[in-house]
């Protein structure tokens, strides 16, 4: 069998009844203007015309991966992983999507494949925060340094995110240890099929924390974490230890919700983004919803949430366009409906592309409302 | 004239106007010059981007300089000063990926001075000799 036809068998693409149920939800089908395309003909042009209809499909490289499609799905075709597979094909020729920001993005999780790199990861650390480098707790804060200092023009949170994230750790009596030689997980690599490189930080991650001897990780990422948990034993390895994402770990701990002060915003209305490898990847809806509910917020759900969420709109730096851009705006103005002032999620990346979606010109009237990262907010109050 | 080890790369960014004419007058007097520096003329130093620049370092240059105009010389009015935005914040990239501030770097150069283009320049590859080695 030839690879195109194991990517379309391991995905379950020959299955695909025709209904077009993936193209009604498809957030880029329903945005783009030029060029129609959806999942249901991207996976009818790969059976009936085979590889190159498929690798020319200008979705290939759109895809947000964000397995809206799979979710309604009636015969479970699982078209992001199709997409991946597809990507990798494309990338043994040569081919690939058009990179965001002029690659910066992949230039660093490429220059992190060198095993001889020297990383200054850590000058963000400040003395109220507490570590110990033999605790069985890993917090993994992945690239939040390096698009901290991308994204600062945007206000984005970055290091907040990691400062906040030890401030609850440590609130919570845990003093976590954090690799100095951390590498990017790869997720955007791997999405986008460049599997070389991502083996290469896959094996350096898990070379770097087998030997740690730590029992679990936490991160803040909602891609670290799918990626660290779920795709690294099928690529590269099985880490060996639990993996959560930080609101994950804190549904766990009864004890954070007695430690929070009030800052009088009890009753506010705030509403949530679900994050794609949060929300639909890992079935994690409830956790940042409790702890929503901890703050004394009054959530109000935007009308696509859970699993019907909605993609923040890019994905693995690449391909972001009008459409992503319409396709921000128009969350926004969902997230505006809720006359909520405070959007609150749980992944970094949605957090700057909606900040980068709000200063679009002319597009979604979106500058009263205020977008923060549930650590962020937790951490706040503590 | 090159002070670096062999194989070391610079890549030199410059726009059309001032710094690129200094690289011309170099040229038209036949002054020595070496190939470890990799020219990029653009038309104006403002499309650069930190992508471009950590792009260079991916691809395994020593050092990246960028030699702009003098302030209030960009022909596209603020490129100069949108190239000096975009170094600060490749800096802080690239400190992060472990290398020296000193493997950056972005000067101003008023149009037909060769010799101060060379000094620079030489003064640049002298700085990063004993950097970070790349591959």
């Amino acid at each position: 069998m030839n690879k195109f036809k194991e990517v379309i068998q391991a995905n379950r693409a020959w299955y695909c009844l025709d209904c077009g149920k993936c193209s009604s939800v498809c957030p880029i089908t329903l945005h783009i203007v030029d060029g129609y395309t959806s999942p249901r003909l991207l996976v009818e042009g790969a059976l009936a015309s085979g590889e190159e209809t498929t690798l020319e499909d200008p979705l290939l490289w759109s895809c947000l991966t964000c397995q809206r499609c799979s979710e309604i799905c009636p015969s479970e075709v699982n078209f992001s992983d199709f997409i991946q597979g597809a990507r990798q094909l494309a990338q043994d020729q040569g081919r690939s999507g058009r990179c965001t920001h002029s690659g910066m993005v992949q230039s660093w999780m490429r220059m992190m494949a060198d095993p001889s790199l020297e990383q200054d990861r850590l000058g963000w650390l400040t003395d109220d925060l507490a570590l110990d480098q033999d605790s069985d707790t890993i917090y993994f804060p992945g690239c939040l340094p390096y698009y901290h200092a991308a994204f600062a023009e945007l206000g984005f949170e970055g290091l907040e995110i990691a400062r906040g994230a030890l401030k609850i750790l440590n609130v919570l009596g845990i003093q976590p240890r954090i690799l100095e030689d951390e590498r990017c997980c790869g997720h955007d690599l791997y999405w986008q099929g460049e599997m070389e490189t991502f083996q290469m930080l896959g094996s350096l991650n898990l070379d770097l924390i087998q030997k740690s001897g730590a029992e679990r990780i936490i991160t803040t990422c909602p891609e670290c974490a799918y990626t660290l948990r779920t795709t690294y034993p099928e690529v590269i390895g099985d880490l060996g230890l639990d993996i959560f994402h930080l609101s994950e770990f804190l549904a766990q701990q009864p004890s954070l919700k007695t430690t929070l002060k009030d800052n009088g915003s009890e009753g506010e209305k705030v509403t949530y983004q679900d994050p794609c490898r949060l929300g639909r990847f890992a079935g994690t809806y409830q956790g940042p919803r409790e702890l929503i509910s901890e703050l004394g917020y009054q959530l109000v759900e935007m009308d696509h949430n859970r699993k019907t969420s909605i993609c923040c709109g890019t994905s693995c730096w690449s391909t972001c366009g009008q459409v992503n851009k319409d396709l921000q705006s128009s969350r926004l103005e969902e997230a505006r409906h809720t006359r909520a002032e405070l959007l609150l999620t749980a992944c970094p990346k949605c957090q700057i592309h909606l900040k980068c979606a709000q200063k679009e010109p002319g597009k979604s009237d979106s500058s009263q409302l205020t977008i923060r990262d549930l650590t962020t907010v937790l951490a706040d109050r503590l | 004239m090159s002070t670096l080890r062999t194989g070391q790369k610079v890549i030199l960014f410059t726009c059309s106007w001032h710094a690129y004419s200094c690289q011309e007058e170099v040229g038209r007097l036949g002054k020595p010059q070496t190939t470890a520096v990799i020219p990029i003329r653009l038309s104006c130093l403002g499309r650069i981007s930190p992508g471009i620049i950590l792009k260079a370092f991916e691809n395994g240059a020593a050092g990246v300089l960028l030699l702009g105009c003098p302030e209030g010389h960009c022909r596209y009015e603020s490129g100069n000063l949108e190239a000096r935005k975009v170094v600060e914040e490749t800096k802080s990239i690239l400190k992060l990926l472990g290398y020296e501030e000193c493997q950056l770097d972005y000067q101003l150069l008023p149009a037909e001075n060769p010799d101060q283009y060379l000094e620079v320049l030489h003064s640049f590859m002298t700085r990063i000799q004993d950097s970070r080695v790349t591959t």
